[in-house]
């Protein structure tokens, strides 16, 4: 039990190491600047999208119909 | 040879994004001991940081953040970078309406919406822009603020996701058909009658505004979509890129009425007519006078008000409830009540914990907005950390030379310069005009009081009260720089907003016949390409250098390049 314990320790203080060399040397912002942003911006630039312009513009019909 | 080639080139990738160069005079030399444990300890004095070397060229981006000092970093470190990653999950959960059902709406609307897809996850370098340099209470308090902008934000649009017909193959949900669409600066406060039914969601909060402070980069393309139909580019930016929205069809489709206003002034009124061709729903249009100040014209925007919920209880048969509002305006009133008392902290004391930056975005943000938790949350963790300051007399930005109130329509995309100019020159930016808006409580004795304050309120909406409501409003920055005793202004020039430039003279013969230093600021309110912040960084310089004779207390952080950065 005691093993267990402290092998679960030292998986969590690994993982806390980790997380905190990902925040110091900034590595969440460089992976979305230069890996994530980049295919999101590719992505976003070619999709394909309704021409707003051809929406007509008339009367609207109010959402609750009088009785 | 093409290994020993690609090796050089990840050597010297690595070298540029996680190598710090160290200055002339560190680098030969006995190593200090105790100066380093001590640095390690308490964090590096102001003018030893070099905060300008962390950069990665013109990213934007760390080398490493900053060490703080033990206490500091680690408070950074699981308080507010851990925290706050940790809940922006736990917020997707619980306002998605679930763990599954939330985090598939929120893929589902970053992979459609460029606004979300681009621009979001950057946010906790949005935290280090704003809180660079920052130490101790001030630290804590600024980030609670940013904590609370985050919170709301995720809840607006997962709200919008949830009910949004584009991402649920055109369907009209019992969420969608209780949900009120509006702009911006309609203040939430008007829907409070409506509050516990109808949902009231800002069409361009999210989609636009927050945008523009987290990463700059997206807001361009909704206002290069705008000049491409024809439309011309010198209107407000503001306008052009919450109608570049519709232009790119990247809108949320999340309710079937829509409330505008003429936010803040009649630039806007091409945007309403814009979003009542493409939204095609039936749309109420409430625009309130520029100038307002006349009786006759208070009462013609409280009908105005009344006729928006005629028109609400019209389109969703659900009433105005008079219990509601009261149970509503008196929490917000609560709000109101505390951001007086951090006035008084700021304007009596150095002990005030927020920066500039965090006092700015975050009441403007819960004044449009209206009354949420959230806000209460936050507001106690500040009342906490600003109790502690004045009783123990902890003074929070210690650098300070220059008690600096920052005037008219701000630059979004460089909404932190206040951080910087504190880091850099000891400009301690203590208040701004758009923090002063909104300045209203809301009486709840009588329905004719409730309405009159509701008026006022909705007429000292940002912008609109201080910017182009009148010489009266616009020119009461002489009173508030006496309230808040500051020394210089820093006067923002929004180059396309034709109201300011109307009375740019006026300014210039005041701060000259008054004897106030006031830096000019000029910029494009989202868009960075007209004026950069490399530009804005070298005005406030040059002024410092040449008029004030003042040396930087950072160096490093006078010539550095930014183009690129969020």
């Amino acid at each position: 039990m005691k093993k267990f314990i402290l092998k679960i320790f030292g998986i969590l203080a690994v993982i806390y190491a980790a997380l905190f060399a990902v925040f110091y040397y900034d590595l969440d912002g460089k992976f979305i600047y230069y890996i994530f942003e980049p295919f999101m911006v590719k992505r976003f630039d070619n999709m394909k999208r309704e021409d707003n312009l051809k929406t007509p513009y008339d009367m609207k019909e109010d959402v609750m119909k009088e009785e | 040879m093409k290994i020993l080639n690609k090796a050089k080139i990840v050597r010297e990738k690595m070298k540029e994004l996680f190598v710090v160069e160290k200055p002339e005079n560190q680098q030969e030399g006995k190593k200090d001991i105790k100066k380093i444990a001590r640095d390690f300890w308490y964090g590096k004095p102001h003018e030893e940081r070099r905060l300008g070397d962390l950069y990665v060229g013109d990213t934007g981006l760390y080398k490493h953040r900053e060490w703080r000092g033990f206490v500091d970093t680690m408070y950074y470190f699981n308080m507010i970078w851990l925290y706050n990653y940790a809940h922006m999950v736990t917020d997707i959960m619980k306002y998605g309406g679930g763990p599954v059902k939330g985090v598939v709406n929120f893929s589902k609307g970053l992979m459609r919406y460029r606004w979300m897809g681009q621009t979001y996850l950057t946010v906790m370098h949005w935290f280090d822009r704003g809180l660079e340099g920052m130490r101790g209470p001030i630290l804590r308090g600024s980030a609670w603020h940013y904590r609370g902008m985050v919170s709301e934000t995720i809840r607006q649009f997962q709200e919008m996701f949830a009910s949004d017909k584009k991402l649920h193959g055109g369907k009209e949900s019992e969420q969608w058909k209780h949900n009120i669409a509006h702009n911006e600066t309609v203040s939430g406060s008007i829907f409070y009658g409506f509050h516990d039914v109808l949902e009231d969601i800002p069409l361009e909060m999210i989609t636009y505004f927050v945008t523009c402070h987290v990463n700059n980069h997206t807001v361009l393309n909704y206002i290069d979509a705008a000049q491409s139909i024809g439309l011309p580019a010198d209107p407000c930016p503001m306008c052009q890129a919450e109608y570049g929205l519709f232009v790119l069809d990247d809108y949320p489709d999340f309710a079937p009425t829509m409330i505008t206003s003429n936010e803040a002034c009649d630039g806007s009124v091409a945007t309403s007519v814009i979003q009542d061709w493409f939204l095609n729903r039936p749309l109420f249009a409430m625009p309130q006078p520029m100038r307002y100040d006349d009786p006759l014209v208070q009462e013609h925007c409280q009908r105005e008000i009344e006729e928006c919920w005629k028109f609400i209880e019209k389109q969703y048969g659900v009433p105005f409830n008079w219990e509601m509002y009261c149970k509503y305006a008196e929490e917000q009133n609560k709000l109101t009540a505390f951001e007086h008392e951090k006035w008084d902290v700021a304007a009596n004391t150095p002990y005030y914990p927020i920066n500039g930056v965090a006092q700015a975005l975050y009441r403007i943000y819960y004044s449009q907005d209206g009354n949420r938790p959230i806000w209460h949350e936050i507001d106690a963790h500040v009342r906490k950390i600003m109790n502690k300051t004045v009783k123990n007399k902890i003074v929070t930005l210690p650098k300070t030379r220059h008690r600096v109130i920052a005037w008219s329509c701000a630059p979004l995309y460089y909404s932190s310069w206040c951080t910087w100019a504190y880091n850099c020159w000891g400009l301690n930016c203590v208040i701004n005009m758009d923090s002063l808006m909104f300045d209203q409580f809301l009486r709840t004795d009588t329905y004719e009081h409730a309405l009159e304050d509701l008026s006022w309120y909705n007429e000292k909406a940002p912008m609109r009260a201080m910017a182009v409501g009148g010489h009266e409003h616009i020119l009461s920055l002489w009173d508030y720089m006496e309230r808040f005793k500051c020394d210089m202004v820093v006067m923002y020039d929004q180059l396309q907003c034709k109201g300011m430039q109307g009375i740019h003279g006026v300014f210039e013969d005041e701060f000259r016949k008054r004897d106030i230093h006031a830096i000019w600021v000029p910029h494009a309110l989202p868009d960075k390409r007209t004026v950069s912040r490399k530009e804005i960084r070298k005005i406030i310089s040059d002024y410092m250098i040449t008029v004030m004779r003042e040396e930087p207390l950072d160096p490093t952080l006078l010539d550095f390049e930014d183009d690129s950065s969020w």
